[in-house]
């Protein structure tokens, strides 16, 4: 019969494989192609020299290192959006749903059931020059032509992504809530806390750890996004994950996509841990 | 003697019978099965209906690259296709890397039909390497009624279009249109145009709705829906955009259309050597053809299929009532990988302004 410590080995053992063979193998394998001089894709059996002239080539070139600002300025603009518009929905599903709460909740995951790609593609058509959006402004007599800016365009990426990113943001804020003690909010109306106060000096802080952790889940990998501002962006809206993928696919030149994978790797870590340490969200919560 | 002979004529006979099965069971048969590296969309059957109907049991799949530089990666990555298609640029890559081996045309039961010029493209060092199939123009395509006739290639500049031009995504692209409009020598472009080039594209930049990467998929709805008025196209685009009675222009530019050819090669690796040589007949055959030409609107090899057009649009798109066409016509050129490699990440940097 396993012991505590084998059924623990038996549980992680499968998922440690694979994460080791899918994500810490690759991740290897990106660095090491990263140190790799020259361009081109690389051969399984070819030799390489370490070099870093890959990251010297992507820091010395203003555009790159830009567009990675502007790109990691757009992540936090729509996580905090996403945070921002999932909180409420969650405080809903929390304390006001009552029994269908779980109705809602089922609802609010519906989305997923249906492609990222086709829901992308959706807003695309709501942006369009006749899609939703401009049909509404003209029908309310708002505007006299259709909004051109609606569509290729930074706000298309953020609308997009925000809309993409709110209903698996709610999802760690709800069960922060979930984990509030009644108790705490009874004991705060019984010393004579009003709802505002009970929110801001209870649920609030409880819930902060569930709000960081949608933060972060929405920043992280909203910074290599490439698939919406490729559909929505056009040539305004193109991030680094854009940049990458080309020097992957078009230019077929892994050792540069590799470093510039590698470098926002750094600095979106680097982030987090800067802003986990301002949030303290553990301390909050205590 | 004689009683023995026909003994001996049965005994020599099971010896020969029995080498025969030897050779047949030491030479492994080839897989009856084909991998292609393709692009989206060049898996639909009508794409290789004739191999389909003549190999019916044959099992044929498909891998897909979504660029020329991404299919010679892939190649070079080991992959097991036994069949790749790419376009008029790239040949020598395959060659000089060991990529691809060498055509035996004596068993293509339609190469006859394939022009010369055509064969040629497909040629390295004297040796058929490639079979070309597809092949069409690069122009620009633009909204008549939004846009006065184009007679340049720098209508992709022009400010007036702000907002509503489409470039292909594509850094070779980009430097043939700069080459073109600035007179320069495609293949001998030096690090001072390629410089010029550069600023070029980026003060372009704010011009384009969006860098298009699929005819069908990007390029084409935003032309029909009248996002874009002037686009880097294909001629597939113009005659599909023709057909639903949209109000559009394929330019003759002064510096001349750019033509390009897609061509297959046959891996150096592949052991299906001779069912990859019938698939590639197959997709040289009339039906097959026919279809490319009718369905998709692309050119193709077989001369007697492009003879027979009689669909005027059709015969617009190709250029089939000017003879002159061809003559003012921009052939894609070869270019190292050095060029490649320097005009792919000169794009990227455009992009990224």
């Amino acid at each position: 019969m396993l012991g505590r410590r084998g059924v623990l080995k038996f549980l992680a053992g499968p998922p440690f494989a694979w994460l080791t063979l899918f994500f810490v193998l690759p991740l290897v394998l990106i660095a090491a192609f990263s140190l790799r001089a020259g361009s081109g894709a690389i051969g399984p059996a070819e030799s390489w020299a370490p070099s870093l002239e890959q990251y010297s080539e992507v820091l010395g070139t203003p555009a790159f290192v830009r567009l990675l600002g502007m790109s990691v300025l757009m992540a936090l603009g729509i996580a905090g959006l996403a945070t921002l518009f999932a909180y409420p929905i969650a405080y809903f599903l929390t304390f006001r749903a009552g029994d269908r709460a779980p109705l809602y909740l089922t609802l609010l995951l519906v989305p997923f059931a249906v492609s990222y790609l086709l829901r992308v593609m959706a807003w695309k058509l709501m942006l369009g020059p006749e899609g939703g959006i401009n049909s509404l402004l003209g029908t309310l007599g708002m505007t006299d032509e259709p909004i051109g800016l609606l569509l290729y365009s930074r706000p298309a990426v953020i609308i997009t992504l925000v809309y993409v990113w709110i209903p698996f943001a709610t999802l760690p804020i709800y069960a922060a809530m979930q984990r509030i003690d009644r108790d705490h909010l009874e004991a705060a109306a019984d010393l004579g806390a009003g709802p505002w106060s009970r929110f801001w000096r209870v649920t609030l802080p409880l819930s902060v750890p569930g709000a960081a952790a949608t933060f972060f889940m929405v920043f992280i990998p909203t910074v290599g996004e490439y698939v919406t501002p490729a559909l929505v962006g056009g040539t305004d809206g193109i991030m680094y994950g854009n940049i990458i993928q080309g020097f992957f696919t078009r230019s077929a030149n892994w050792p540069m996509g590799s470093a510039m994978a590698m470098i926002m790797l750094v600095m979106t870590l680097t982030l987090v841990v800067i802003g986990l340490r301002i949030v303290r969200p553990q301390r909050l919560a205590t | 003697m004689r009683a023995r002979a026909p003994a001996a004529r049965t005994f020599t006979t099971l010896i020969a019978a029995g080498a025969l099965m030897l050779a047949a069971c030491s030479t492994p048969a080839e897989p009856n099965e084909l991998l292609v590296l393709e692009w989206s969309g060049y898996e639909a059957e009508d794409f290789w209906t004739d191999f389909k109907a003549s190999n019916p049991e044959t099992e044929v799949t498909f891998e897909f690259g979504d660029t020329d530089a991404n299919i010679l990666a892939l190649m070079q990555g080991g992959s097991q296709a036994d069949i790749f298609h790419f376009y008029t640029g790239w040949q020598q890559f395959y060659v000089d890397e060991g990529l691809v081996q060498e055509i035996d045309t004596s068993q293509l039961t339609n190469w006859d039909k394939v022009p010369d010029s055509y064969k040629e493209l497909g040629q390295i060092d004297g040796k058929q390497y490639f079979v070309p199939w597809d092949w069409g123009f690069t122009s620009i395509l633009y909204n008549t009624e939004q846009v006065d006739k184009v007679t340049s290639w720098d209508a992709l500049f022009n400010e007036e279009y702000a907002g509503h031009v489409s470039m292909w995504n594509d850094g070779p692209g980009a430097v043939a249109v700069s080459a073109y409009i600035n007179g320069w020598d495609e293949t001998a472009i030096t690090d001072e145009q390629l410089a010029q080039i550069e600023e070029d594209w980026i003060a372009q930049k704010p011009l384009n709705a969006f860098y298009w990467t699929g005819e069908y998929v990007d390029l084409c709805p935003a032309v029909q829906d009248g996002t874009v008025w002037v686009a880097y196209a294909w001629q597939g685009c113009y005659a599909t955009a023709l057909a639903a009675g949209d109000p559009v222009a394929y330019a003759n530019p002064e510096e001349g259309r750019n033509s390009w050819v897609g061509l297959y090669g046959i891996s150096a690796d592949t052991e299906s050597y001779q069912l990859a040589l019938e698939f590639l007949d197959m997709k040289l055959a009339e039906l097959t053809c026919g279809n490319a030409v009718t369905l998709f609107y692309y050119g193709c090899a077989n001369g007697d299929v492009m003879a027979a057009i009689e669909d005027p649009i059709l015969i617009e798109a190709f250029g089939i009532n000017d003879p002159a066409i061809l003559e003012s016509t921009n052939f894609t050129p070869l270019v190292t990988e050095e060029q490649r490699g320097a005009w792919t990440a000169m794009w990227e940097r455009v992009q990224a302004h």
